[in-house]
């Protein structure tokens, strides 16, 4: 990227026609929308006629408008903006969106790119020139103290608002299917993209950070009112509890991996241990165990049983570090999903049937309230998933709490401490052995307890549910999002679990593109989407800018918040 | 006795296929201290570039003229792949922190299988079989058929091709190793890279040279496995490639010879596993239990391995 951007005189020279670029270039993808895109009406819900825009062309169109109104902008720049970075984010998914829609959504879906009409083409133009206005835009440096105060109620006001339209967004991307899903978007991407890079992400981080309580509970308002947006429909709700508990595995994962820096390549075992022992204590008539107490303390011995194995795991940590660490894990993952698919009898006690695992596991029953029925609160029907991700909500905000306490603890430093510099960390006292294990062990923990519910959710457990691949794809959202953050870890769970749902038509590629994805990641951004500002700092240490500009940003934000208290 | 005697037969032979496909990440390992995780699915790529020349070339043929050329293209499959991973995907992540290149190491060897999977039966002009499911691999005279009866003992003839193979390929790697320039100098890039650059060694060319070397074994390997077990699948890579990890660090992962000792031991071991570990623990169901096993001792209570090569310390 950094090769695409020019040298200050250029900028100067040319930076008076950038607004006028930017009006041109949203003009156009503005008008692009009211053209048509293809000639085969069975793709993107029909985008054939002319002047009757539909779903991606009506995304398309909204992408305009915003890069008409930055070109608006630049002319007059409030001293807290920076509209050149949004138009420049706004121009590239406007690119890649006329690419995208073009290549896959009317040429793949269709069989031939003969069926594209002018208007993609003309999106694409109107990409370009966005994207040239953006790049001819001198960089100006966004002054905070112009931000405007608001008083705390009225930034408890935006947030809510914020949140409001996170609501409607998602229950809107949900509701759509294959190409129109991913327009929906990329459209997010670069609206959201080019407001939050073009000075309000700043401020808005800046309202966060004085608001953290309400923040949070707005977060997991929103998160709970999303099944009422559903009427009654569990496809979706499925997909979302398939989320949660994903993610919910990956956080823990994130507190081995992400805190301590212990690489862990097996850690899909800890939630099969949870499921496992979910099973064999379950009511089904296939458990093994003849002892069935009820579901919390079921969880309880879910979570103690993975968290003994995480120390058995974990107890080689004393030993081997790095590479080495990571294939001892692989190997007890392999391991485990080999005694998991042994132990029928035959082989070894009778624990897990087996091959074929065991099945008929019992919806849950918590006080008469069945998880397999459908219940209705407030008019609105809320079916079997729908129950779960309740039940799953309340887990992922402990896991969350478990996460961000034991970061700001005096543990959490320790553990940091030990991935920066496991000897300096023991030179300082700090009892390394111990704190690695611990950390092994409230992973797997969490991973337990997801895994006794997902026993119930999936009402059957067996061994090939938990191979190797399943590790991969757990690291690979930490990594995605950002090793050592809460929010990285769910956007990376979010989109590892959602795209592939979304985008059925290309699911036999969908390994194929995932293992793309990590090369590519690793090449160009290895600390994530949503990085640590500490560890992304690590993979770029000779980028004497990025320093600057974290420790600026560092003290920007403290005197920001200094100036007001 | 006579069962022993068999095990014994059958370590051996298994112990040579890991032991071939534990060069690759011995190699790689001593000279830039990366476990290429993919190299696995190098190998399996190397049975797919057999099988295709075979099919290409020799539809139909059992001939043994037509190995010799099989394990051309099999070696051309699998070294092209391994020298293109390491330009695109390794080159450009050396010096940054050890995480990237071993979840890049994932990536490549999910996207091989997959594409393996994906696109095999695909390649237009060839009529290749689909690689979703697995793939008869050809027999050849000789190498494979009616099987060898000595005093009780059975021995394929596959086996004693793998042997062979891992023999010859043993003192050609002595030879390269030890004799040649570039061999010579692998050995210096190993012990210090950055002494060996200013003794004037092209350190780039000699990783290049390591990934390449690698891969050939391996791809002999791939024939090996085809020969024996008569078909080959996208999947192959992934355990045979694990196997054989265990068996460079159980030999002390950098050392080349070390590669050979751990993948002839841990082969043994798998098969004296089979046979004789008492009760419902014993059996082939719970051999590669065993493997992963002796692995994580190993790597527990001497990460330098038998042969003890250099003693690895590294966060």
């Amino acid at each position: 990227m950094s090769k695409l951007t020019l040298s200050d005189e250029t900028r100067a020279k040319h930076g008076s026609k950038a607004p006028l670029l930017a009006i041109v270039g949203g003009a156009l993808t503005l008008l692009s929308g009211l053209l048509s895109w293809s000639a085969d009406p069975s793709v993107l819900e029909d985008v054939t006629v002319r002047f009757w825009p539909v779903g991606a062309q009506i995304y398309v169109m909204v992408m305009g408008v915003a890069a008409i109104v930055l070109g608006l902008l630049l002319r007059k720049r409030p001293l807290w903006m920076s509209p050149g970075r949004g138009l420049r984010i706004l121009g590239w998914t406007i690119v890649v969106f006329a690419l995208a829609m073009a290549l896959f959504g009317v040429g793949y879906s269709t069989g031939a790119l003969a069926n594209l009409n002018e208007g993609l083409f003309v999106t694409l133009i109107g990409g370009v020139l966005v994207l040239t206005a953006g790049t001819v835009t001198p960089d100006v440096e966004i002054d905070v103290r112009a931000w405007p105060r608001l008083n705390s109620s009225l930034e408890i006001l935006i947030i809510v608002a914020m949140m409001a339209v996170l609501l409607v967004v998602v229950a809107h991307a949900l509701s759509l299917q294959e190409w129109t899903f991913i327009a929906f978007l990329l459209m997010i991407i670069g609206v959201a993209g080019a407001v939050l890079g073009g000075g309000l992400g700043g401020y808005l981080g800046f309202i966060g950070a004085n608001n953290r309580r309400p923040l949070l509970l707005a977060a997991f308002l929103v998160a709970f009112l999303f099944p009422f947006t559903q009427d009654g429909s569990d496809a979706n709700m499925s997909i979302a509890v398939q989320i949660i508990i994903f993610a919910a595995t990956a956080l823990g994962l994130n507190i081995v991996v992400g805190l301590a820096g212990l690489l862990d390549l097996g850690y899909i075992a800890f939630l099969g241990t949870g499921a496992y022992v979910g099973a064999m204590l379950s009511q089904s008539l296939f458990a093994t165990v003849g002892w069935k107490p009820p579901f919390v303390v079921v969880m309880l011995i879910g979570a103690a049983v993975a968290a003994v194995f995480g120390l058995i795991i974990g107890s080689p940590t004393l030993r081997v570090s790095g590479d080495y660490l990571a294939i001892v894990t692989l190997g007890f993952g392999e391991i485990f999903r080999l005694a998991m698919f042994n132990l029928d009898g035959n082989n070894g006690p009778s624990l897990t049937n087996g091959p074929n695992g065991i099945p008929g596991i019992p919806d849950l029953n918590f006080f008469g309230f069945d998880f397999g029925e459908r219940h209705v609160i407030a008019g609105i029907q809320l079916g079997r998933f729908a129950n779960y991700y309740f039940l799953l909500l309340l887990l992922i905000a402990f896991v969350i709490l478990v996460f961000a306490r034991l970061n700001d603890s005096r543990l959490g430093r320790g553990w940091i401490a030990i991935r920066e510099d496991e000897r300096a960390a023991e030179a300082m006292g700090v009892n390394t052995f111990a704190l690695k294990l611990l950390a092994f062990a409230v992973g797997a923990s969490l991973a337990g307890i997801a895994g006794t519910i997902k026993a119930h959710v999936d009402t059957s457990v067996s061994p090939d549910q938990y191979i190797f691949l399943e590790s991969a794809f757990l690291l690979a959202a930490v990594v995605l999002g950002g090793m050592g953050t809460v929010v990285g870890v769910l956007v990376g769970a979010v989109i590892l679990k959602l795209l592939p749902e979304k985008l059925r038509e290309v699911n036999d590629y969908r390994l194929l593109m995932f293992g793309l994805l990590l090369v590519l990641m690793m090449r160009f951004r290895p600390e994530g989407l949503i990085p640590n500002k500490r560890n992304q700092l690590q993979f770029h240490e000779d980028d004497e800018e990025l320093v600057e500009l974290i420790q600026e940003g560092h003290l920007e934000e403290v005197e920001a918040m200094e100036e007001a208290k | 006795m006579e069962a022993f005697a068999q095990q014994l037969v059958n370590g051996l032979t298994l112990g040579s296929l890991y032991a071939l496909i534990a060069v690759g990440y011995t190699v790689v390992y001593g000279i830039v201290q990366l476990i290429n995780f993919a190299h696995g699915e190098v190998f399996m790529i190397g049975a797919f570039g057999a099988l295709s020349t075979w099919l290409v070339l020799f539809k139909g043929q059992t001939g043994l003229w037509v190995l010799p050329i099989m394990i051309i293209g099999a070696m051309a499959a699998s070294v092209g792949t391994a020298v293109l991973m390491e330009r695109v995907a390794y080159r450009p992540l050396r010096g940054a922190p050890r995480l990237a290149p071993l979840i890049t190491a994932i990536g490549i060897s999910v996207f091989l299988q997959e594409f393996v999977r994906l696109f095999y039966g695909k390649i237009p002009f060839l009529d290749f079989p689909d690689a979703k499911q697995k793939v008869p691999f050809p027999q050849i005279d000789f190498v494979t058929g009616p099987a060898i009866t000595l005093g009780g003992v059975t021995i394929q003839r596959a086996a004693l091709f793998t042997i062979g193979c891992l023999l010859m390929s043993a003192a050609a790697l002595w030879w390269f190793v030890n004799k040649t320039k570039m061999g010579r100098g692998m050995q210096a890039v190993s012990q210090d890279p950055d002494t060996a650059r200013l003794m004037g060694i092209n350190v780039d060319r000699v990783i290049v040279v390591a990934f390449a070397v690698g891969a050939a074994l391996a791809a002999l390997a791939g024939i090996a496995q085809g020969l024996q077990v008569t078909n080959i699948n996208f999947k192959m890579g992934f355990i045979a490639g694990l196997k054989a990890f265990t068996a460079a660090v159980l030999g002390g992962i950098g050392n080349v010879w070390g590669a050979v000792v751990g993948g002839v031991s841990l082969g043994i071991v798998e098969a004296m596993a089979v046979q004789f570990i008492p009760g419902t623990f014993g059996g082939s169901p719970w051999k590669d239990v065993w493997a992963f096993a002796l692995l994580i001792i190993v790597l527990v209570f001497r990460p330098q391995g038998l042969l003890g090569a250099k003693v690895v310390d590294r966060a």
